[in-house]
């Protein structure tokens, strides 16, 4: 999530307005207070509304949100005569090219700070990580247009920036830092994206670093901005989103010829929105002209078109705005969430509880009556637990995760026995006996079904107890089962036995082995059972299961 | 005032002497001197006797100091062992000469000049020598001078020894001159006794109530499951239907059908738990793809770019129950559709107090003609009220699949505004494809979240790895944070 840090000084000298109002009335456009200090705010704000990640973005919606200029803002540019061409042989590697140039900037420490903040969020929010679209800001005056976006051969060589000496393309991936960062996304190219100027000297190798030639300082007056990436409309956001707050800011957006379109237009999206349908989504009344002040608002220029229609003007730097439905969240922030009046439908149903909660609650009910006490053990474990302290073969339907996040975690669980094993070991300083059960999901070639265990740990446990309590178990949730000697590696030889239903072993009970215990580091005799209550009549299959082995 | 048996024994055993010690008792009780102190001090307790605890020290010889009883200390037989003087190497031979030059130097017995060893000064027994041939004599010795010296050399040890007296009190006398039946009390009844109705006539024995029993400890559900039935229950009560589903779900249902673009951070595997597995697409999934490359038959642009169907058919465990949200309304078209899941979901992060990779998760969806933002607001505050939550408050959020978003906040004492689960209208984009013609609202939680406000947890860990002692000592009705 990108956090923003707001200097209140500059919000107030941009919006007018005093900071407890702005502390106040900024979670109510759509934002999280991170933290309130003492010259600052921390707001944490939407994916969907990178326009919000600079302080100049954030005061041009308040200002609109508290009614202090209302409607779209208007951005001219005018031309600056510079041209941009995109070599063909970008087509596969990155082919989109945004740009700009931004004069009269004035920029001082805490401002250049801001900037690579905004760059950063951008490259988060809407760069995904640099994939599709990375920006680059340089000092246009320490460069000669025209300008070059190029696929370029890998030894050629510049001066990155935070570097003193020129390194070839191949060496900043493995050596710069940005570079060992961001390599995989240029690394399986025979050629590497460059920009350069008239006189081939290198602005930026995108999506990578930037050259130390244009490096941005408070010296700085005017700006070449490139954004390139793999989408188009991502990389025209993050130029919109860019120049329009350096616009609010007090600088002038001129545009860039590139490959013979000029660009940006700084031009709003046009969409015509039913009234109607907005105010019955949001459920409350609304004339065309209520509409458009809640929308003038939020910064959309907004006629009525009709009696039933409105025309809106989406500015520029909205990303979000996909679908009606878009816009028609604006107009319930604009209304203030606080205004709604809740109300329940007042439609009637029928609830229904699902049938494996049914059967579940019954097997917990049985257990807690056998005086076990319940556990909710985690359902992803690892080899060890699951099966090499059980001394059990590993199931072949056992759920791996690709790409675990630690040794605990590696497999998704086929059975609850040896979780609560596990539990007995955490429990070990706790008064004896314990008696542990635990009914939940297990995966087994990727359906899901539950099972219910039970553990039985004190000096006394034995077969008889683990049979007795497997025998209630099953004659009360009425499992049509016989029982014969079981195989299991994890009980003792002749103290185990299976439980079966319809020539299906579902289930099993005996004493436990004692290099199991030993596996798990217990002392005493422990009595267990595990069933698949999947056994149990009238058990349902869960809908959209996959189908095994579909690999 | 009703005695125990043993009690009014222990009075008559007492009467000729008055008093006596515990073992003398126990012997003429023909009981464990232990039982006899136990009866006393419930007798103590209701002023029939008086008993006295007296803690004396005594000294027995250890190993060592065995092997000089009745020799004397070792600088003592050495000293004894020659004359006048002796030439230091010569004396060395003795067995005891290591351990007795140093303390006959330290005692200024002798003096050594030159490799001579010269008696010197007075060499009289000293108190240690002294209490040392008593214990010799008798095995044992009090306490007294020289013990402390004899202590720290180890050469005899410290028993503590406790021995109780006692004495029968005045009222003890009048109990005992008003006279004591000594008929046996009847513990448990047994079946004769109860039909022939003898029982009657027992002296029943009376228990002291102010004495707690033995601690049980019942079968209990969970405290974490319990508030799962209790979320549970409070769904069904507002008419919502169940659903269940499955962990393992293909990218398609977990992401795409939700409108989640194929290039969202979350679907990286970075945050989400990825299988090797794949899953065909269902029948009808073009509908999704168009959504996402352009928006479909809606007003939506959709994502753009182009939709893989490589992506959608990776399986992952489910990131959360919306994925079965959605499938059950692919299934249940026809309004009004009320249902609610509670699952466990998955996020690949490392577990600390705050963060688990699983975690159950909450999901209500209500999708009917003419539902808007109003009703949402009217389920969430009656959600959050029957959960305890009186006050809640609602703010604009964002979820990619709900448009427009909320993010509930409930006011909970002592931590003020807590943000707790989020919500919102599905998207058009999401139903559009399933051909679900009217609004569906949304919400779901995090219910680890509400189990640290309401079992007052620090570390979620304790809800999947959970201590006996804390379930058996967690109330099933009343406890409230």
């Amino acid at each position: 999530m990108a956090v923003i840090t707001l200097a209140y000084r500059y919000l107030e000298r941009l919006t007018g307005i005093g900071r407890e109002t702005i502390i106040e009335r900024i979670p109510m456009i759509g934002a999280d207070i991170e933290r309130i200090e003492e010259d600052h705010l921390d707001v944490e704000f939407f994916p969907d509304r990178p326009d919000l990640y600079s302080a100049e973005g954030v005061a041009r919606a308040m200002r609109g949100f508290l009614g202090i200029e209302e409607g779209m803002p208007v951005y001219s540019v005018r031309p600056s005569g510079i041209t941009f061409s995109v070599d063909p042989g970008l087509a596969d590697i990155r082919p989109c090219l945004g740009s700009a140039v931004i004069r009269n900037v004035d920029l001082d420490e805490e401002a250049i700070e801001s900037l690579m903040s905004l760059q950063e969020a951008l490259h988060w929010a809407i760069g995904r990580g640099r994939g599709k679209v990375a920006i680059g800001i340089h000092d246009l005056d320490a460069v000669t247009p025209p300008f070059r976006y190029i696929a370029s051969p890998r030894d050629r060589s510049f001066v990155p920036l935070d570097f003193d000496h020129e390194m070839t393309l191949d060496e900043i991936l493995t050596d710069h830092p940005k570079g060992r960062d961001y390599a995989r996304l240029v690394e399986r190219f025979q050629r590497f994206p460059l920009i350069i100027d008239a006189y081939d000297r290198v602005l930026s190798f995108p999506p990578i670093i930037n050259g130390e030639l244009t490096r941005v300082t408070t010296a700085t007056e005017n700006i070449l901005l490139d954004c390139t990436g793999t989408d188009r409309g991502a990389v025209m956001t993050a130029v919109n989103i860019i120049c329009t707050a350096f616009t609010e800011a007090g600088a002038a957006i001129e545009t860039v010829t590139v490959e013979g379109e000029e660009m940006p237009t700084l031009a709003p999206a046009e969409r015509i929105v039913s009234v109607e349908e907005c105010a019955s989504l949001l459920g409350i009344s609304l004339s065309p002209e209520y509409m458009t002040d809640l929308l003038a608002r939020m910064r959309f220029g907004a006629e009525a078109d009709g009696d039933s229609r409105i025309r809106v003007l989406v500015p520029c730097y909205r990303a979000d705005i996909l679908h009606d439905w878009d816009i028609f969240e604006d107009v319930a922030i604009a209304y203030g969430f606080e205004n709604f009046d809740a109300v329940l439908p007042t439609t009637s149903t029928i609830a229904e509880e699902h049938l494996t909660t049914t059967i579940a609650g019954a097997a917990r009910s049985v257990m807690v009556g056998l005086g076990y006490i319940e556990m909710i053990p985690f359902t992803l474990t690892n080899d060890r637990v699951l099966y090499e302290n059980m001394q059990r073969v590993p199931s072949p339907g056992t759920l791996r995760l690709l790409h675990p996040i630690s040794e605990e975690q590696t497999i998704v669980r086929t059975d609850l026995l040896p979780l609560l094993m596990e539990m007995l070991q955490a429990n070990k300083h706790r008064e004896l006996p314990q008696r542990l059960f635990a009914v939940g999901d297990v995966v087994e070639d990727c359906a899901t079904y539950r099972r219910v265990a039970a553990v039985s740990i004190h000096p006394g446990a034995d077969f008889s107890e683990a049979y007795a309590a497997a025998d209630v178990l099953c004659r009360e949730l009425s499992l049509p089962c016989t029982v014969a000697e079981s195989t299991d590696p994890a009980f003792i030889d002749g103290r185990r036995g299976d439980i079966i239903v319809s020539d299906r072993i579902v289930g099993v009970f005996g004493e436990i082995h004692p290099p199991v215990l030993k596996a798990f580091d217990l002392e005493h005799p422990v009595a267990a059972l595990a069933l698949d209550l999947r056994a149990v009549q009238g058990y349902p299959a869960l809908p959209g299961t996959p189908s095994p082995g579909g690999r | 005032m009703e005695l125990t048996l043993n009690e009014k024994r222990l009075l008559v055993a007492l009467e000729p002497a008055g008093s006596a010690d515990a073992a003398t008792l126990a012997d003429m009780m023909d009981t464990r001197r232990e039982a006899v102190v136990q009866y006393a001090n419930l007798a103590g307790e209701r002023g029939l006797v008086d008993v006295e605890r007296h803690v004396s020290r005594r000294y027995t010889l250890t190993g060592e100091g065995r092997n000089y009883a009745g020799r004397g200390l070792p600088e003592r037989q050495v000293f004894e062992s020659f004359k006048d003087e002796i030439p230091m190497r010569s004396l060395q031979a003795h067995p005891l000469a290591k351990i007795a030059i140093g303390w006959m130097r330290k005692k200024g017995w002798i003096t050594i000049r030159g490799g001579i060893v010269q008696k010197a000064g007075d060499a009289s027994y000293g108190p240690d020598e002294t209490a040392f041939a008593l214990a010799g004599e008798n095995g044992t010795i009090e306490d007294g001078e020289g013990i402390a010296d004899l202590l720290r050399r180890g050469l005899v040890q410290e028993e503590e020894a406790v021995t109780y007296t006692i004495s029968i009190t005045p009222r003890g006398r009048e109990l005992l001159a008003a006279g004591l039946d000594l008929q046996e009390e009847v513990g448990t009844l047994t079946r004769d006794q109860i039909l022939s109705g003898t029982w009657r006539d027992l002296p029943l024995r009376r228990y002291d109530v102010t004495k707690l029993p033995r601690r049980a400890y019942p079968g209990k559900i969970h405290p974490y499951q319990r508030l799962l039935d209790e979320m549970r229950r409070v769904l069904l009560d507002m008419g919502f239907t169940e659903i269940a589903g499955g962990i393992v779900q293909s990218s398609f249902w977990n992401f795409d059908a939700l409108f989640q673009p194929q290039d969202h951070p979350a679907r990286e595997m970075q945050d989400t738990f990825f299988l090797g597995e794949r899953w065909p697409l269902p029948a009808g999934y073009e509908r999704v793809r168009n959504m996402h490359e352009h928006g479909g038959e809606t007003s939506s642009t959709g994502w753009g770019g182009v939709w893989s169907i490589e992506k959608a058919e990776q399986c992952v465990l489910r990131t959360h129950t919306t994925c079965l949200s959605i499938q059950h309304l692919a299934e249940h078209k026809k309004p009004p559709v009320k249902a609610f899941g509670i699952g466990r979901v998955y996020r690949r992060e490392a577990t600390d107090p705050t963060h688990l990779a699983e975690f159950e998760q909450l999901e209500g969806i209500v999708m009917d003609e003419g539902v808007n933002f109003r009703h949402l607001l009217g389920f969430l505050k009656e959600f959050y009220a029957k959960m305890g939550f009186e006050k809640v408050r609602f703010r604009p959020g964002y979820f990619p699949y709900t448009e427009p978003s909320v993010e509930p906040e409930v006011y909970v004492d002592g931590l003020g505004w807590v943000e707790l689960g989020g919500a919102g209208i599905f998207r058009q984009e999401v139903t559009a494809p399933f051909g679900i013609e009217h609004p569906v609202l949304a919400w779901g939680l995090g219910i680890s979240r509400v189990a640290m406000l309401r079992l007052g947890l620090r570390d979620l860990r304790h809800l999947y790895r959970s201590d006996v002692e804390w379930i058996r000592q967690m109330p099933i009705y009343g406890w409230r944070r």
